[in-house]
């Protein structure tokens, strides 16, 4: 080399000059590598060490020609390979590159012209140098490439599956259903999928119940099937997907095929099915079988897999007609059993913490019979949170003593950052002890465990029909979960498995878990059921049917929601709630915000109360959170405060971008929670606009701004799908090493830890994955725009939100108890319909400012009208879940009168409507006067708010289309939803919440009250003779109630039917009233007043003309009309407009209009 | 919905000695997009899976130049000195290769030996 140097005096391979050169002649456009890619960079990397290779060599000289020649003489063989005679490292490699045409078109490359121009081109030397180099670096890449497909084939053939594959593949072929069950480590979910693609079989669809296993499957099989960057396999979960056309496997959740089957009723678009994990028994999986079950009847060409662990494979096959089952072993290793039951004396009694000492008996055992060097690491088993908490307390004091154990928890409700500590690696000589609910038994695997704990105790959830209350209980776990925790030993070494109890308790438990739909609540799967057109729920065929009891308590409840009609069938409003993938209660929620324009907090509130909390538990107790909170914090009940949450985040992304993160740690929140909102309640937007129920925007021009900056957009998304497809390719990434101290933090939300990880997560450079995702998936402008809508909201929006929250989670009303005022904020006691005493979670705004329930002393009254007030309140909540007490989480707090007369499913009065019994068990007593008033007010809006309801959910536009009749209701032609219909509506709404000024007492009704509460059917009366005609609802008839008597004037109201009921037409009841709208005075019964308000109406409503409708009316619904406006810049007028929508509409089109 | 073709007929490569099989896209000496590169032997091509560009290519193998088998390029089943020879050739006609090979496979038979033992 050096002599080389010396030759051309100008030739430097470091200068660019020279290295621009060479370039030219092998990294032109559109050569295999090019000039300015990675890999021309690799490429230059490579020649500087390939070159001080050689020279090293050349330095050390080698016989090479001496020892060939030597062979020659050896020679005995007959063939004649034909093989040079010198050895030369080029003659392995069995690539070329021809360069001749550009090197003779340049003019370089000419050995002989040295002195030729002062120029410094290459001469064929520096060429040969260049391409030899090119040569062994096009080969290295070869052999690096050809080596990952080796190792990965040599992978594929060493699972034990493997040797199955032909029989999988031949079974398929030959039979509609086929079972493959393995044990952990058998590489079912892996390879199965691909021998069928590998086979012939196209559109496969593989579900999973876990998103997070769909996203690593189709990772991993892209991968191994050699398609890393295609999209032969993809992916399908909640809020994104890698499909494409050309997709050909898809690994999507059970919930999201059970949404195809319910848009594509036979699954055309399907060949195979491949139904995951089926032994875990997910409700959407056993109901998901059900489905397919009858579906292959009309597709024979299908073909399903189901695939399970080596669990009650009989089921399995028996349900589908005795299907071939093929059992594959797993690859586990062997573990050592020891049953270590615990001594009487350190049994926990009931309500006591768990004693930890059988749990450091084992650390301790473990520490004595085991060498630090064996490295394996510790999984133990405990049924919740608390308990988690006391052992966790327990082995840090042990580990800090001995320096040996690294102690961290493992539940659902840690922060991210703190649930992927336990896949970091413990230094030399220490043991990670992960102590986990059963929540590593099968959703996340650890690798290295080698013991294993188990307690043998799980907390379950279960509903409670009888108190409409889930319950959160522990239990003895079954043999099977039993089994699945000790596997958790052997994965990558021999394990022992510690089983705290006895093998005759082993012996005595469960073969298996109850499964899911025997647990759960029912009402989602019996919605999504009527709206698949299953027919009768009690018929449909289940593998494990659940209680008949179960599927009646839902269709009650679907009933109340009005999802269902009296006959069990679907209702407009019940179609449209079983497209959305929430509760009902949820569901309910976004259809009503959606008819009153109240859209944008109503979806952010939506979206918040279906995900976990963002607020971290373990935050609570750190003041420097808590008064970081305090601003975000509504004394309005907990959506608000979430509504809140979520408006100030979005402020922060949009002023600041990824400093967000610190933001929410300072408040001790979980920002990927408040990811998953805003990506709900896109979705949720995007599925009230399919419905119709929101308006389509014309597509908007990429708002505002010149070419120039549109280009400057398209610049930064095409840098944020690098980054994010950087970030895709770093798979995984190298895991920490954990410190001592790691196990050490009881208080969770340290600052730094988490920086520190929120950092490494992105492979050191300071990219927030989370945030590109954020960025790439939505209009952030956009959504500063929404956040701004639903932000400082009026008191009227507010009393009108909390109406619809409260609509929606209706009967989910608790009453606080008479006694709260004297009681201490911790004893606060409240009760539901069907559960007596229920406490506010500690988590909810009302258990730290209870006063803002209690009712306020009010003046100067006494004597029998001591519980009177106008000011009684009621929570709607979100969920009742019983663990140590029944608690009641996500509370809003509502006027009581209002809210019941406006959203309660049964009214019965007595004959002066002084006396109300709401839904059966709460009494409203009333005074003269008012009660009248009251009642009537909430009858005429509930009825025209039902009317403009259905209208809107028949007619699927608003606004857009004012014009357009509606073509459902009552017999009559209920005229399209217009713009000021609903103002006028939400304006009398809001009216009814705010100035109802009636003093009144509210009880809940006794036992014995229950029992007497009808008069029951009367004898035939004067007024039953000939029905009646129903001057409130004129087309309807007023009918005698069969088992309460009265009068039923409403399918929710029923006059006269209480107990002490006076006749109904006696005199005494008359009273003299005074029409406001016309000038009848006359003594009327309370009926007969309510039918004459309900027809006389004010002159101006009666000839809805603008001019009659008068500045009065506009004046005063003007500031709820300007809560339904927001800001809205025009291009075209360069101006920026305070419109509602509709106008903002009107407004554009003007513009197309004037425009042609 | 019939099972499409390109996967069953689809051309696949088998190793006749490690039995590694995958399909490949290409036979021949000059794979498509590769501008000034030709291969030197009639080689079986795929695309580069492990690599983010379309036209990155793999070699997956060839046919041996004496007996014509089959064989890919892995080190335990071919070699290439000017041309390919499957293991079963190289160990038949070692003498006829340079002391450089001989000693190299030496060395690696030596060392699997240790392996697996
Ligand atoms: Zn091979
Ligand atoms: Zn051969």
């Amino acid at each position: 080399m050096s002599e080389r140097r010396r030759e051309g005096p100008s030739w430097d391979w470091d200068s660019p000059n020279c290295r621009a050169q060479m370039d030219q002649i092998f990294f032109r456009q559109h050569d295999y590598i090019q000039k300015g890619t990675t890999e021309h960079k690799e490429f230059w990397t490579f020649f500087e060490r390939f070159q001080r290779f050689k020279t090293k060599k050349e330095m050390s000289g080698s016989g090479v020609a001496e020892g060939h020649r030597k062979e020659e003489r050896d020679r005995k063989t007959t063939i004649d390979l034909g093989l040079p005679k010198d050895y030369d490292g080029r003659y392995r490699i069995n690539i070329s590159v021809c360069t001749k045409d550009v090197e003779e078109r340049l003019g370089t490359g000419r050995s002989d012209q040295r002195n030729r121009h002062s120029s410094s081109g290459p001469r064929s030397q520096e060429i040969a140098a260049c391409r030899l180099a090119l040569l062994h670096f096009l080969d290295f890449n070869q052999r690096q490439s050809f080596g990952k497909l080796a190792k990965l084939r040599s992978e594929q053939k060493a699972l034990p599956i493997y040797q199955y594959r032909d029989r999988i593949v031949e079974l398929v072929q030959t039979h509609p259903v086929v079972v493959v069950a393995g044990d952990t480590g058998c590489g079912k979910s892996t390879q199965v999928p691909q021998y069928l693609l590998s086979s012939g079989f196209s559109h496969i669809a593989c579900t999973q119940p876990r998103r997070i296993a769909c996203i690593s499957l189709a990772k991993r099989v892209s991968f191994e099937s050699l398609n890393q960057y295609g999209s032969k396999v993809g992916y399908q979960i909640r809020f994104e997907g890698t499909r494409t056309p050309s997709t050909k496997l898809l690994f999507l959740t059970e919930g999201l095929l059970l949404r195809h089957i319910q848009a594509d009723g036979a699954l055309e678009q399907y060949q195979v099915l491949i139904v995951d994990e089926v032994h875990e028994r997910h409700l959407h999986c056993d109901f998901l079988l059900g489905v397919l079950r009858s579906l292959l009847l009309c597709r024979p060409d299908l073909r399903l897999v189901l695939m399970s662990a080596t669990i009650n494979i009989k089921l399995f096959s028996d349900y589908f007609n005795s299907a071939p089952v093929l059992q594959v072993p797993g690859r586990l290793f062997p573990i050592q059993v020891m049953y270590q039951p615990i001594p009487a004396e350190e049994q926990p009694s009931r309500s006591e913490k768990l004693d930890p000492r059988p749990y450091l008996r084992v650390l301790q055992g473990i520490d004595q019979r085991y060498p630090p060097e064996e490295r394996g690491d510790l999984l133990l088993f405990l049924s919740g949170v608390a308990e988690i908490s006391t052992i966790l307390e327990a082995c840090q004091a042990y580990a800090n003593h001995t320096k040996r154990w690294i102690v961290l928890p493992l539940h659902s409700t840690l922060s991210l950052a703190q649930q992927d500590k336990v896949f970091d690696i413990a230094p030399p000589g220490v043991r990670k002890c992960i102590i986990s609910t059963n929540i590593a038994e099968t959703s996340v695997t650890i690798d290295g465990v080698r013991f294993v704990v188990d307690s043998g105790k799980v907390k379950e959830m279960s509903f409670d029909p009888k108190a409409k209350m889930q319950r959160l209980q522990e239990f003895w776990i079954s043999r099977a979960s039993s089994e699945q925790r000790k596997g958790r030993a052997g994965r990558t070494g021999p394990g022992v498995c510690y089983r705290l109890y006895a093998e005759s308790d082993y012996e005595a438990f469960a073969s298996y878990p109850v499964p899911e739909i025997h647990r759960v609540a029912l009402d989602s799967l019996i919605l999504q059921m009527k709206s698949m057109g299953l027919g009768d729920p009690r018929s449909f065929i289940f593998i494990d049917p659940p209680p008949a009891s179960s599927i009646q308590t839902a269709m009650t409840y679907l009933r109340e929601q009005g999802a269902l009609d009296p006959r069990g069938e679907l209702t407009s409003m019940g179609s449209l709630l079983a497209q959305l993938p929430v509760d009902v209660v949820i569901g309910k929620m976004l259809v009503l915000g959606s008819v009153f324009n109240l859209v944008e907090p109503v979806l952010t509130v939506a979206a918040a109360l279906s995900v976990q909390s963002p607020f971290l538990r373990s935050a609570q107790h750190n003041p420097d959170c808590a008064t970081a909170r305090q601003p975000l914090h509504s004394n309005q009940g907990d959506p608000f405060t979430l509504l809140n949450t979520f408006n100030a985040w979005v402020q922060v992304k949009g002023e600041r971008g990824g400093a967000s993160r610190k933001w929410c740690r300072r408040r001790g929140l979980e920002e990927q929670r408040l990811y998953e909102m805003v990506n709900l309640r896109r979705q949720f937007k995007e599925l009230l606009r399919s419905h119709g129920l929101l308006e389509v925007l014309e597509e908007r021009a990429p708002s505002g701004g010149g070419r120039g900056q549109r280009r400057e957009r398209l610049t930064e998304r095409r840098k944020l799908h690098q980054l994010k497809r950087e970030h895709d390719l770093a798979e995984g990434g190298k895991r920490k090493v954990l410190r001592l101290e790691d196990g050490q933090e009881v208080d969770s939300g340290s600052d730094t830890d988490q920086d520190r990880r929120g950092k490494e997560a992105t492979g050191g450079q300071d990219v927030d994955i989370q945030e590109v995702k954020f960025k790439l998936r939505h209009n952030l402008s956009e959504l500063q725009e929404e956040a701004a809508a639903s932000q400082d909201l009026s008191s009227r929006q507010q009393s009108l939100l909390k109406l619809l929250l409260c609509r929606g989670l209706y009967p989910q009303l608790a009453l606080p108890d008479e006694h709260n005022a004297n009681r201490k904020d911790s004893e606060q006691v409240f009760h539901t319909r069907n559960k007596q005493g229920v406490v506010i979670h500690p988590t909810s705004v009302f258990a730290s400012d209870p006063e803002v329930l209690h009712v306020p002393e009010e003046g100067n009254r006494e004597g029998p009208d001591k519980g009177d007030s106008s000011r009684h309140q009621l929570l709607a909540f979100v969920t009742l879940l019983e663990t140590n007490k029944p608690y009641i989480s996500n509370c809003v707090r509502v006027p009581a009168l209002q809210a019941l007369l406006l959203v309660a499913n049964s009214l019965d009065s007595n004959a002066d409507c002084t006396r109300l019994v709401v839904d059966g068990w709460l009494e409203v007593g009333l005074t003269g006067e008012g009660a009248l008033n009251v009642l009537s007010a909430a009858l005429t809006l509930r009825a025209d708010w039902e009317r403009l309801l259905l209208a809107q959910l028949g007619q699927g536009t608003l606004g857009a289309g004012g014009g357009s009749r509606a073509k459902s209701g009552g017999g009559l032609g209920v005229p399209g939803v217009s713009r000021k219909d609903l103002e006028k509506l939400a304006d009398g709404l809001v009216r009814f919440l705010l100035y109802t000024e009636v003093s009144y007492s509210l009880c809940r009704l006794t036992g014995l009250q229950v029992q007497n509460l009808y008069v029951g059917p009367q004898p035939q009366t004067e007024l039953s003779e000939g029905p009646a005609p129903n001057p409130l609802f004129p087309g309807k008839e007023v009918k005698p109630d069969p088992i309460k008597g009265g009068l039923r004037v409403t399918n929710y109201f029923t006059y006269n039917c209480l107990t002490d009921s006076k006749d109904l037409y006696s005199e005494c009841l008359r009273t003299f009233w005074t029409c406001p709208h016309c000038d009848l005075y006359s003594p009327l019964t309370p009926l007969e007043r309510m039918s004459h308000e309900a027809t006389c109406k004010p002159p101006g409503e009666q000839q809805p003309c603008q001019d009659k409708e008068g500045e009065g009316v506009k004046a005063a619904s003007s500031s709820s009309v300007a809560g339904l406006t927001r800001v809205y810049h025009c291009d075209v007028c360069n101006q920026d407009l305070t419109l509602t929508s509709t106008e903002i509409l009107k407004h554009k089109r003007q513009h197309m209009h004037s425009g042609r | 919905m019939e099972p499409t073709t390109d996967e069953v007929s689809q051309n696949m490569f088998n190793c006749q000695l490690c039995s590694l099989s995958t399909p490949f896209t290409y036979y021949g000496q000059k794979p498509p997009n590769t501008r000034a590169i030709v291969l030197l032997e009639e080689c079986f091509v795929t695309k580069d899976p492990f690599s983010p560009d379309r036209e990155r290519f793999l070699i997956l193998g060839s046919n041996c130049s004496v007996c014509h088998i089959p064989v890919c390029v892995g080190a335990g089943c071919s070699i290439f000195y000017t041309k390919r020879f499957c293991m079963q050739c190289v160990n038949k006609h070692m003498d006829q290769f340079p002391s450089q090979i001989q000693d190299e496979l030496a060395k690696k038979k030596r060392s699997s030996k240790k392996g697996v033992s």
